[in-house]
């Protein structure tokens, strides 16, 4: 469990994949502060791929709301791993430029 | 107590915020300014679906142009995607009747606020909040996910109307609830979810009525962390147990609890962005947040516009006062303790 760390500490990694006719990222893994905003993400993404309109996702599953925390998304509950957001360590987070998940 | 009350869930589901709203002064063009426009909110509605009945109100008088709708409280602009009652809860401290609210149909603050272009983002939101929570309950969203076209289409209308009926009509095949004794083990995961706003009212406030308003969102904590459900015996926990796993800072009555005060996330010095790292491994320049020593405690929790009774089942709590995406929003106002030391 990470939470031996105070939250401020705490870092998530972050996996994009892109989904659908999304292009691909030459660099899909980054590191961010667990008190970063799930808005962050979006942002970074929307300056990479140069677009407005982005659908974003966790766990090819689920859109989050963009005040949510990186910590919040990836540490939900934080014992059992595979019913974690995130999965080894790692949130994935998809994207796509056409909505993929409904 | 039982732990399902329909005429609880039927005062949540007709609960409404009256509603004075105002067009903002810069987008008057006509003289006499047009009247302000009395409204229910619906305290589990959502702003952007009250358009439709204001627009044609200040049609006639708007400025050329075409933008996102956006309400302002004071200043302070609302974020569409929380549900009305908990915008009202968390920022009228003392409840405003009718509550005076600003719209505007020009100049959306893109920097502070993600625009709503309409029916359709909310309807998404909604349905990514439920996607969210069917996650957090099951470890998956299937049940979601495979709703056909029309029962999503039925829940979100129901929702949008406030037709209770049909809304647990076809929630109810969901499977996300409720909880109680034989109920519980449809969980997967034993969690609950969450939506914790967190509220400094500045100084020590003895009177709610001397609360200052918000100007910034960045003041409130936003925090999403699902109570825990491990045993046969957490399926009796109080409200106040509950509280105790999501804030457990603030519950700890010993005086050593003082040196673990959580202070709002938007007292940490977040640094900005995100870090480019090559592989998982690669050490990061660790952030010096020094978060300022604050001592805080909790003065009022507020859930469905009710300071709940901490010694409720936190089973009835959820059940009976979540909202149609299945979280239990719970606003939390605190004030700086006396004794820092």
């Amino acid at each position: 469990m990470a939470s031996e760390l105070p939250a401020s500490d705490r870092k998530v990694v972050v996996h994009l994949r892109a989904t659908g006719d999304a292009p691909i990222l030459k660099q899909a893994k980054f590191k961010t502060a667990g008190t970063n905003k799930f808005s962050t993400v979006i942002e970074f993404l929307r300056r990479q791929l140069h677009r407005d309109t982005l659908f974003v996702y966790v766990n090819s599953a689920f859109s989050p709301n963009p005040d949510e925390l990186m910590i919040d998304l990836y540490n939900v509950g934080g014992i059992c791993v595979t019913h974690n957001f995130g999965f080894d360590g790692k949130l994935v987070v998809n994207y796509a430029c056409s909505m993929a998940w409904g | 107590m039982e732990l399902c009350s329909e005429e609880a869930v039927r005062l949540v589901w007709e609960g409404a915020i009256p509603l004075q709203i105002h067009l903002h002064e810069s987008e008057v063009t006509t003289l006499p300014p047009p009247p302000p426009v009395l409204i229910l909110g619906p305290r589990i509605g959502y702003l952007p679906l009250l358009v439709t009945v204001i627009k044609p109100h200040f049609n006639d008088t708007l400025p050329p142009g075409v933008d996102s709708v956006w309400f302002d409280y004071k200043g302070l602009p609302l974020k569409w995607y929380i549900p009305t009652g908990v915008l009202f809860d968390l920022l009228c401290a003392e409840p405003e009747r009718p509550w005076n609210l600003t719209v505007h149909f020009r100049g959306h603050p893109g920097e502070i606020l993600t625009p709503c272009g309409g029916e359709d983002p909310v309807k998404w939101s909604f349905i990514n909040s439920l996607k969210e929570a069917a996650y957090i309950i099951n470890g998956n969203c299937k049940n979601v996910m495979n709703m056909s076209q029309t029962d999503q289409s039925v829940l979100w209308q129901s929702l949008a109307k406030g037709n209770m009926e049909s809304y647990t009509h076809v929630s109810s095949r969901l499977k996300l609830g409720p909880y109680g004794e034989d109920a519980v083990m449809r969980m997967n995961t034993g969690r609950i979810p969450i939506r914790l706003y967190l509220r400094i009212l500045g100084e020590d406030v003895d009177d709610l009525e001397d609360v200052t308003t918000v100007d910034s969102w960045d003041s409130i904590s936003y925090i999403n962390r699902p109570v825990e459900i491990h045993n046969e015996e957490d399926h009796h926990i109080t409200f106040r147990s509950a509280m105790r796993s999501l804030l457990p800072e603030f519950f700890d009555d010993e005086a050593s609890a003082f040196d673990h005060v959580l202070v709002p996330r938007g007292d940490y010095e977040i640094d900005d962005g995100i870090e480019n790292t090559e592989a998982t491994g690669t050490d990061f320049v660790s952030t010096k947040s020094q978060s300022p020593k604050k001592v805080n405690e909790i003065k009022l929790i507020r859930v469905q516009g009710i300071e709940v009774d901490l010694d409720i089942p936190f089973f009835w709590v959820v059940n009976n006062l979540k909202n149609p995406e299945h979280f239990l929003h719970i606003c939390v106002f605190m004030v700086p303790a006396l004794n820092p030391a």
